[in-house]
Protein backbone atom coordinates (compact mmCIF):
# COMPACT_ATOMS: atom_id res chain seq x y z
CA UNK A 1 0.00 0.00 0.00
CA UNK A 2 1.50 3.48 -1.35
CA UNK A 3 1.34 6.61 0.94
CA UNK A 4 -1.27 9.20 0.09
CA UNK A 5 0.00 11.81 -2.33
CA UNK A 6 0.80 15.25 -0.97
CA UNK A 7 1.09 14.97 2.52
CA UNK A 8 3.21 18.01 2.99
CA UNK A 9 1.21 20.12 0.79
CA UNK A 10 -1.87 18.76 3.23
CA UNK A 11 -0.57 19.57 6.36
CA UNK A 12 1.02 23.62 4.87
CA UNK A 13 -2.70 24.35 3.38
CA UNK A 14 -5.12 22.43 6.67
CA UNK A 15 -2.55 23.14 9.12
CA UNK A 16 0.06 25.92 8.95
CA UNK A 17 -2.13 28.63 6.75
CA UNK A 18 -5.12 28.50 9.18
CA UNK A 19 -2.45 28.55 11.80
CA UNK A 20 -1.44 31.64 10.30
CA UNK A 21 -4.45 33.06 9.66
CA UNK A 22 -5.86 32.56 13.48
CA UNK A 23 -2.57 33.73 14.58
CA UNK A 24 -2.35 37.32 13.20
CA UNK A 25 -5.88 37.78 14.17
CA UNK A 26 -5.13 36.83 17.73
CA UNK A 27 -2.11 38.92 17.35
CA UNK A 28 -3.98 42.52 15.94
CA UNK A 29 -6.54 41.61 18.80
CA UNK A 30 -3.68 41.80 21.08
CA UNK A 31 -2.29 44.92 19.58
CA UNK A 32 -5.82 46.59 19.62
CA UNK A 33 -6.79 45.25 22.85
CA UNK A 34 -6.42 48.82 24.71
CA UNK A 35 -8.33 51.02 21.92
CA UNK A 36 -11.62 48.29 22.53
CA UNK A 37 -14.44 48.89 24.59
CA UNK A 38 -14.92 46.52 28.04
CA UNK A 39 -16.69 44.31 26.84
CA UNK A 40 -16.73 44.10 23.35
CA UNK A 41 -19.71 43.94 21.20
CA UNK A 42 -19.84 40.11 19.82
CA UNK A 43 -23.06 39.66 18.62
CA UNK A 44 -25.42 41.74 15.97
CA UNK A 45 -28.60 42.04 14.82
CA UNK A 46 -30.43 44.69 12.55
CA UNK A 47 -30.64 47.39 15.05
CA UNK A 48 -26.90 47.47 16.17
CA UNK A 49 -25.57 45.16 18.89
CA UNK A 50 -27.29 42.44 20.48
CA UNK A 51 -24.63 40.68 22.54
CA UNK A 52 -21.72 41.63 24.75
CA UNK A 53 -18.74 39.64 25.71
CA UNK A 54 -15.00 40.35 27.00
CA UNK A 55 -12.16 40.29 24.11
CA UNK A 56 -11.31 36.65 25.05
CA UNK A 57 -14.55 35.46 25.10
CA UNK A 58 -15.43 36.45 21.73
CA UNK A 59 -11.87 35.14 20.51
CA UNK A 60 -11.39 31.63 21.97
CA UNK A 61 -14.59 30.22 20.49
CA UNK A 62 -13.69 31.30 16.84
CA UNK A 63 -10.28 30.35 17.38
CA UNK A 64 -11.71 26.93 18.88
CA UNK A 65 -14.42 26.43 16.22
CA UNK A 66 -11.36 26.96 12.71
CA UNK A 67 -8.90 25.00 14.78
CA UNK A 68 -11.22 22.24 14.87
CA UNK A 69 -12.40 22.58 11.40
CA UNK A 70 -8.34 22.41 10.41
CA UNK A 71 -7.95 19.84 12.28
CA UNK A 72 -10.58 17.56 11.04
CA UNK A 73 -10.06 18.79 7.29
CA UNK A 74 -5.79 17.88 7.84
CA UNK A 75 -7.04 14.40 9.18
CA UNK A 76 -9.30 14.09 5.84
CA UNK A 77 -6.97 14.60 3.60
CA UNK A 78 -3.96 13.51 5.40
CA UNK A 79 -5.31 9.43 5.79
CA UNK A 80 -7.84 9.49 3.09
CA UNK A 81 -6.79 12.56 0.34
CA UNK A 82 -5.38 9.99 -2.51
CA UNK A 83 -8.30 11.87 -4.57
CA UNK A 84 -7.37 14.85 -5.57
CA UNK A 85 -11.22 15.86 -4.93
CA UNK A 86 -11.00 15.22 -1.25
CA UNK A 87 -7.59 16.87 -0.70
CA UNK A 88 -9.04 20.34 -2.31
CA UNK A 89 -12.19 20.03 -0.08
CA UNK A 90 -10.30 19.61 2.98
CA UNK A 91 -7.32 22.26 1.85
CA UNK A 92 -11.13 24.73 0.63
CA UNK A 93 -12.53 23.90 4.09
CA UNK A 94 -9.86 24.78 6.17
CA UNK A 95 -8.37 28.15 4.54
CA UNK A 96 -12.32 28.92 4.10
CA UNK A 97 -13.29 28.76 7.58
CA UNK A 98 -10.12 30.03 9.09
CA UNK A 99 -10.60 33.38 6.74
CA UNK A 100 -14.27 34.02 7.23
CA UNK A 101 -13.62 33.38 11.05
CA UNK A 102 -10.74 35.86 11.05
CA UNK A 103 -11.95 38.57 8.77
CA UNK A 104 -15.33 38.70 10.90
CA UNK A 105 -13.12 39.08 14.12
CA UNK A 106 -11.10 42.03 12.92
CA UNK A 107 -14.15 43.33 10.70
CA UNK A 108 -16.16 43.59 14.23
CA UNK A 109 -13.35 44.54 16.37
CA UNK A 110 -11.93 47.57 14.23
CA UNK A 111 -15.96 48.92 14.06
CA UNK A 112 -15.24 49.15 17.66
CA UNK A 113 -12.08 50.57 18.04
CA UNK A 114 -11.81 54.02 19.99
CA UNK A 115 -15.34 53.40 21.18
CA UNK A 116 -15.74 53.47 25.00
CA UNK A 117 -19.52 51.85 24.89
CA UNK A 118 -19.39 48.63 22.48
CA UNK A 119 -23.42 49.58 21.94
CA UNK A 120 -22.23 52.70 20.30
CA UNK A 121 -20.60 50.20 17.02
CA UNK A 122 -21.76 50.97 13.78
CA UNK A 123 -23.00 48.99 11.03
CA UNK A 124 -21.56 45.76 10.40
CA UNK A 125 -23.07 44.00 7.46
CA UNK A 126 -20.25 45.11 5.40
CA UNK A 127 -17.83 43.05 7.10
CA UNK A 128 -20.22 39.66 6.66
CA UNK A 129 -20.20 40.15 3.13
CA UNK A 130 -16.55 41.06 3.08
CA UNK A 131 -16.27 38.13 5.40
CA UNK A 132 -18.16 35.58 2.65
CA UNK A 133 -16.36 37.13 -0.23
CA UNK A 134 -12.58 36.78 1.08
CA UNK A 135 -13.51 33.22 2.69
CA UNK A 136 -14.80 32.05 -0.80
CA UNK A 137 -11.40 33.83 -2.75
CA UNK A 138 -9.51 32.01 -0.12
CA UNK A 139 -10.96 28.42 -0.05
CA UNK A 140 -10.65 28.74 -4.43
CA UNK A 141 -7.25 29.83 -3.73
CA UNK A 142 -6.34 26.87 -1.38
CA UNK A 143 -8.05 24.58 -3.67
CA UNK A 144 -6.31 25.63 -6.61
CA UNK A 145 -2.68 25.14 -4.69
CA UNK A 146 -3.31 22.09 -3.99
CA UNK A 147 -2.02 19.35 -6.60
CA UNK A 148 -4.20 17.25 -8.47
CA UNK A 149 -3.46 13.19 -9.12
CA UNK A 150 -0.61 12.32 -11.31
CA UNK A 151 -1.06 10.10 -14.18
CA UNK A 152 -0.86 7.01 -13.12
CA UNK A 153 -1.52 3.83 -15.78
CA UNK A 154 -1.83 0.55 -14.30
CA UNK A 155 0.69 -2.09 -14.52
CA UNK A 156 -1.62 -5.29 -14.09
CA UNK A 157 -4.49 -6.67 -16.22
CA UNK A 158 -8.13 -6.25 -15.73
CA UNK A 159 -9.15 -9.08 -13.88
CA UNK A 160 -10.86 -11.82 -15.66
CA UNK A 161 -13.76 -12.03 -13.27
CA UNK A 162 -14.71 -8.80 -13.74
CA UNK A 163 -17.81 -8.37 -16.28
CA UNK A 164 -17.16 -8.06 -20.32
CA UNK A 165 -19.50 -6.93 -23.03
CA UNK A 166 -19.24 -9.42 -25.94
CA UNK A 167 -17.65 -6.61 -28.18
CA UNK A 168 -16.39 -7.76 -31.88
CA UNK A 169 -12.40 -6.72 -32.65
CA UNK A 170 -13.56 -3.99 -34.88
CA UNK A 171 -16.28 -2.65 -32.89
CA UNK A 172 -16.13 0.51 -31.27
CA UNK A 173 -19.08 1.52 -28.37
CA UNK A 174 -20.31 4.23 -26.43
CA UNK A 175 -22.62 4.08 -23.05
CA UNK A 176 -24.00 7.07 -22.65
CA UNK A 177 -26.86 7.83 -19.10
CA UNK A 178 -28.01 10.81 -17.58
CA UNK A 179 -27.69 10.44 -13.29
CA UNK A 180 -30.02 13.11 -12.14
CA UNK A 181 -31.89 13.51 -8.79
CA UNK A 182 -35.15 14.52 -9.25
CA UNK A 183 -35.51 15.93 -5.63
CA UNK A 184 -32.66 18.09 -5.90
CA UNK A 185 -33.54 19.49 -9.13
CA UNK A 186 -37.28 20.26 -8.61
CA UNK A 187 -35.94 21.66 -5.23
CA UNK A 188 -33.54 23.59 -6.34
CA UNK A 189 -35.97 25.12 -9.11
CA UNK A 190 -38.40 25.97 -6.68
CA UNK A 191 -36.71 27.54 -3.98
CA UNK A 192 -34.11 29.86 -7.13
CA UNK A 193 -37.91 30.39 -8.10
CA UNK A 194 -39.02 31.51 -5.07
CA UNK A 195 -36.15 33.80 -4.08
CA UNK A 196 -36.52 35.42 -7.43
CA UNK A 197 -40.26 36.36 -6.91
CA UNK A 198 -39.49 37.78 -3.55
CA UNK A 199 -36.42 39.76 -4.98
CA UNK A 200 -38.85 41.12 -7.54
CA UNK A 201 -41.58 41.97 -5.11
CA UNK A 202 -38.92 43.37 -2.65
CA UNK A 203 -37.43 45.00 -4.57
CA UNK A 204 -33.97 43.56 -3.45
CA UNK A 205 -31.77 43.16 -6.14
CA UNK A 206 -29.13 41.43 -4.06
CA UNK A 207 -31.48 38.40 -3.57
CA UNK A 208 -31.75 37.90 -7.13
CA UNK A 209 -27.79 37.54 -7.03
CA UNK A 210 -28.85 34.45 -4.46
CA UNK A 211 -31.17 32.87 -7.23
CA UNK A 212 -28.56 33.04 -9.91
CA UNK A 213 -26.23 31.40 -7.48
CA UNK A 214 -28.81 28.77 -6.43
CA UNK A 215 -29.27 27.75 -10.32
CA UNK A 216 -25.51 27.31 -10.81
CA UNK A 217 -25.51 25.50 -7.94
CA UNK A 218 -28.31 23.04 -9.16
CA UNK A 219 -27.15 23.14 -12.52
CA UNK A 220 -23.37 21.70 -10.96
CA UNK A 221 -24.36 19.35 -8.79
CA UNK A 222 -28.10 17.57 -9.69
CA UNK A 223 -27.68 16.42 -13.13
CA UNK A 224 -24.44 14.79 -14.86
CA UNK A 225 -23.59 12.89 -17.86
CA UNK A 226 -22.06 9.71 -17.30
CA UNK A 227 -19.95 8.15 -20.55
CA UNK A 228 -17.95 5.56 -20.97
CA UNK A 229 -16.21 5.45 -24.51
CA UNK A 230 -13.00 5.06 -25.68
CA UNK A 231 -11.91 7.77 -23.97
CA UNK A 232 -12.54 6.00 -20.73
CA UNK A 233 -15.00 6.86 -17.91
CA UNK A 234 -16.26 10.91 -17.88
CA UNK A 235 -18.74 12.21 -15.66
CA UNK A 236 -19.99 15.61 -16.48
CA UNK A 237 -21.79 17.94 -14.55
CA UNK A 238 -25.09 19.68 -16.56
CA UNK A 239 -23.14 22.95 -16.25
CA UNK A 240 -19.79 21.62 -17.56
CA UNK A 241 -17.66 21.55 -14.12
CA UNK A 242 -17.34 19.49 -11.50
CA UNK A 243 -16.07 17.00 -14.48
CA UNK A 244 -14.35 13.80 -13.60
CA UNK A 245 -12.39 11.79 -16.39
CA UNK A 246 -10.89 8.45 -15.66
CA UNK A 247 -8.73 7.40 -18.72
CA UNK A 248 -8.82 3.73 -19.34
CA UNK A 249 -5.61 3.07 -18.37
CA UNK A 250 -6.03 4.15 -15.14
CA UNK A 251 -9.16 1.61 -14.66
CA UNK A 252 -8.62 -1.25 -12.82
CA UNK A 253 -11.99 -2.46 -12.72
CA UNK A 254 -15.86 -1.39 -13.14
CA UNK A 255 -18.78 -2.85 -11.22
CA UNK A 256 -22.43 -2.52 -9.77
CA UNK A 257 -22.44 -1.97 -6.39
CA UNK A 258 -25.34 -0.68 -4.06
CA UNK A 259 -24.39 2.25 -2.14
CA UNK A 260 -26.91 4.16 0.43
CA UNK A 261 -26.48 7.49 0.29
CA UNK A 262 -26.85 9.03 3.90
CA UNK A 263 -24.67 6.00 6.02
CA UNK A 264 -21.94 5.57 3.06
CA UNK A 265 -21.82 9.41 1.98
CA UNK A 266 -23.27 11.61 4.49
CA UNK A 267 -25.68 12.98 2.17
CA UNK A 268 -26.25 13.51 -1.89
CA UNK A 269 -24.41 15.28 -4.70
CA UNK A 270 -20.28 15.05 -5.45
CA UNK A 271 -19.16 13.79 -2.08
CA UNK A 272 -16.29 12.60 -0.60
CA UNK A 273 -17.02 9.10 1.31
CA UNK A 274 -16.17 7.08 3.98
CA UNK A 275 -12.32 6.07 3.44
CA UNK A 276 -11.86 8.38 0.94
CA UNK A 277 -13.77 7.11 -1.49
CA UNK A 278 -15.61 10.18 -4.23
CA UNK A 279 -19.57 9.58 -5.25
CA UNK A 280 -21.53 11.26 -7.65
CA UNK A 281 -24.43 9.85 -5.30
CA UNK A 282 -27.78 11.07 -6.02
CA UNK A 283 -29.84 8.58 -4.85
CA UNK A 284 -29.48 5.19 -3.37
CA UNK A 285 -29.30 2.25 -4.72
CA UNK A 286 -27.41 1.24 -7.90
CA UNK A 287 -24.11 2.28 -8.68
CA UNK A 288 -21.58 2.21 -11.06
CA UNK A 289 -17.98 1.95 -9.07
CA UNK A 290 -14.42 2.01 -11.07
CA UNK A 291 -11.64 1.60 -9.09
CA UNK A 292 -8.61 3.87 -10.28
CA UNK A 293 -4.79 3.06 -9.88
CA UNK A 294 -3.36 4.77 -7.15
CA UNK A 295 -5.85 3.01 -4.36
CA UNK A 296 -8.87 5.55 -5.52
CA UNK A 297 -12.02 4.80 -6.34
CA UNK A 298 -15.10 6.86 -7.96
CA UNK A 299 -18.84 5.78 -7.43
CA UNK A 300 -21.79 7.43 -10.18
CA UNK A 301 -25.29 6.34 -9.00
CA UNK A 302 -26.76 5.29 -12.45
CA UNK A 303 -29.35 2.81 -14.19
CA UNK A 304 -27.72 -0.17 -16.40
CA UNK A 305 -24.65 0.33 -14.34
CA UNK A 306 -24.12 -3.60 -15.25
CA UNK A 307 -23.74 -2.88 -19.11
CA UNK A 308 -21.74 0.23 -18.39
CA UNK A 309 -19.60 -1.88 -15.78
CA UNK A 310 -19.01 -4.56 -18.54
CA UNK A 311 -18.30 -2.05 -21.62
CA UNK A 312 -15.88 -0.67 -19.04
CA UNK A 313 -13.47 -3.67 -18.17
CA UNK A 314 -14.14 -4.61 -22.30
CA UNK A 315 -12.46 -1.05 -23.33
CA UNK A 316 -9.91 -1.11 -20.51
CA UNK A 317 -8.64 -4.47 -21.17
CA UNK A 318 -8.37 -4.04 -25.10
CA UNK A 319 -6.57 -0.65 -24.46
CA UNK A 320 -3.93 -2.49 -22.48
CA UNK A 321 -3.25 -5.11 -25.24
CA UNK A 322 -2.49 -2.49 -27.72
CA UNK B 1 -27.82 4.15 -24.00
CA UNK B 2 -25.17 1.67 -25.14
CA UNK B 3 -24.67 2.26 -28.69
CA UNK B 4 -22.56 0.06 -31.00
CA UNK B 5 -20.88 0.39 -34.15
CA UNK B 6 -18.62 -1.56 -36.19
CA UNK B 7 -16.34 0.45 -38.79
CA UNK B 8 -15.10 -2.76 -40.60
CA UNK B 9 -18.57 -3.66 -41.47
CA UNK B 10 -19.94 -2.78 -45.19
CA UNK B 11 -23.25 -1.63 -43.61
CA UNK B 12 -22.51 2.54 -43.51
CA UNK B 13 -21.39 3.60 -39.95
CA UNK B 14 -24.75 6.26 -40.25
CA UNK B 15 -27.20 3.42 -41.05
CA UNK B 16 -25.71 1.44 -37.80
CA UNK B 17 -25.88 4.40 -35.87
CA UNK B 18 -29.45 4.89 -36.57
CA UNK B 19 -29.96 1.32 -35.77
CA UNK B 20 -28.45 1.02 -32.82
CA UNK B 21 -30.57 4.54 -31.39
CA UNK B 22 -33.86 2.29 -32.58
CA UNK B 23 -32.93 -0.44 -30.55
CA UNK B 24 -31.78 1.61 -27.53
CA UNK B 25 -35.53 3.68 -27.85
CA UNK B 26 -37.28 0.20 -28.67
CA UNK B 27 -35.59 -1.53 -25.45
CA UNK B 28 -36.58 0.94 -23.56
CA UNK B 29 -33.24 2.59 -22.55
CA UNK B 30 -34.22 6.05 -23.75
CA UNK B 31 -37.86 7.06 -23.09
CA UNK B 32 -40.05 10.06 -24.82
CA UNK B 33 -38.67 13.69 -23.92
CA UNK B 34 -34.84 12.58 -23.44
CA UNK B 35 -32.01 14.03 -24.94
CA UNK B 36 -29.89 12.07 -26.93
CA UNK B 37 -26.14 13.04 -27.16
CA UNK B 38 -25.22 16.16 -29.37
CA UNK B 39 -23.99 15.20 -32.49
CA UNK B 40 -20.21 16.42 -31.54
CA UNK B 41 -20.06 15.43 -28.14
CA UNK B 42 -21.32 11.29 -29.97
CA UNK B 43 -18.86 12.01 -32.99
CA UNK B 44 -15.82 12.53 -31.16
CA UNK B 45 -16.89 9.69 -28.33
CA UNK B 46 -17.30 7.01 -31.00
CA UNK B 47 -14.10 8.52 -32.96
CA UNK B 48 -16.08 9.04 -35.98
CA UNK B 49 -17.07 11.89 -38.67
CA UNK B 50 -19.68 14.87 -37.21
CA UNK B 51 -21.76 14.61 -40.46
CA UNK B 52 -22.43 10.25 -40.47
CA UNK B 53 -23.83 11.52 -36.59
CA UNK B 54 -26.28 14.14 -38.37
CA UNK B 55 -27.02 11.78 -41.32
CA UNK B 56 -28.49 9.12 -38.68
CA UNK B 57 -30.32 12.08 -36.63
CA UNK B 58 -31.46 13.51 -40.03
CA UNK B 59 -33.20 9.63 -40.66
CA UNK B 60 -34.41 9.05 -36.93
CA UNK B 61 -35.70 12.64 -38.04
CA UNK B 62 -38.07 11.60 -40.71
CA UNK B 63 -38.67 8.38 -39.75
CA UNK B 64 -40.31 10.66 -36.72
CA UNK B 65 -38.38 8.95 -33.92
CA UNK B 66 -36.69 12.19 -32.69
CA UNK B 67 -37.01 15.70 -33.38
CA UNK B 68 -34.13 18.02 -33.92
CA UNK B 69 -33.90 21.56 -32.37
CA UNK B 70 -31.86 24.10 -32.74
CA UNK B 71 -29.54 24.34 -29.33
CA UNK B 72 -31.50 21.50 -27.79
CA UNK B 73 -29.99 19.10 -29.86
CA UNK B 74 -32.29 15.47 -30.69
CA UNK B 75 -35.17 15.07 -28.62
CA UNK B 76 -37.17 11.09 -28.74
CA UNK B 77 -40.29 12.24 -29.21
CA UNK B 78 -41.88 8.64 -29.97
CA UNK B 79 -42.04 5.19 -28.90
CA UNK B 80 -42.01 2.68 -31.34
CA UNK B 81 -45.16 0.12 -30.45
CA UNK B 82 -44.80 -2.23 -28.12
CA UNK B 83 -42.42 -4.84 -30.22
CA UNK B 84 -41.79 -7.41 -27.43
CA UNK B 85 -43.54 -9.92 -30.07
CA UNK B 86 -41.17 -8.83 -32.51
CA UNK B 87 -38.09 -10.03 -30.29
CA UNK B 88 -39.55 -13.12 -29.21
CA UNK B 89 -39.96 -13.76 -33.06
CA UNK B 90 -36.24 -12.89 -33.69
CA UNK B 91 -34.55 -14.89 -30.33
CA UNK B 92 -36.47 -17.48 -32.44
CA UNK B 93 -34.89 -17.12 -35.41
CA UNK B 94 -31.43 -16.15 -34.38
CA UNK B 95 -32.13 -19.74 -32.20
CA UNK B 96 -32.91 -21.39 -35.10
CA UNK B 97 -30.56 -20.25 -37.22
CA UNK B 98 -27.73 -20.99 -34.82
CA UNK B 99 -29.07 -24.91 -34.27
CA UNK B 100 -28.97 -25.39 -38.06
CA UNK B 101 -24.99 -23.59 -37.69
CA UNK B 102 -25.96 -20.69 -40.60
CA UNK B 103 -23.71 -17.67 -39.84
CA UNK B 104 -25.32 -14.35 -39.03
CA UNK B 105 -24.36 -12.76 -42.48
CA UNK B 106 -26.34 -15.69 -44.13
CA UNK B 107 -29.56 -14.65 -41.86
CA UNK B 108 -29.63 -11.35 -42.15
CA UNK B 109 -29.12 -12.09 -45.81
CA UNK B 110 -32.14 -13.67 -46.37
CA UNK B 111 -34.48 -11.79 -44.00
CA UNK B 112 -33.36 -8.88 -45.97
CA UNK B 113 -34.55 -10.82 -49.02
CA UNK B 114 -37.64 -11.39 -47.62
CA UNK B 115 -38.65 -8.05 -47.30
CA UNK B 116 -38.35 -7.84 -51.20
Amino acid sequence: MSTVPHRTMTTVLTLVVPGALLGSTLAVAAAWSDQLPDPVASHFGSEGPTGYSSLAGLLWPTVAVSALVAVGSWVLAFFWGRAALVRRVAAGTAVGVSAVMATIVIGILDAQRGLTDAADTGDIAVVTVVALVVGALAATLAAVAMPGDPHQPAGQAVPDDAPRLALGAGETATWVAVAASRAMLVGGWAAAAFVLVVSVLTQKWSLALASLALVVVVLATARFTVVVDRRGFTVRSALGWPRVVVPLDEVLRAEVVQVAAVSEFGGWGYRVGRGGRVGIVLRSGEALQVERTGERSLVVTVHDAATAAALLNTLAARSRVL
Amino acid sequence: MLLRIDPTSPEPLFVQLAGQVRAAVARGEVTVGERLPGARELAASLDINLHTVLRAYQDLRDEGLIELRRGRGAVVTAIPADNAELHAAIDALVRVARSLGITPQTTTALVKEAFR
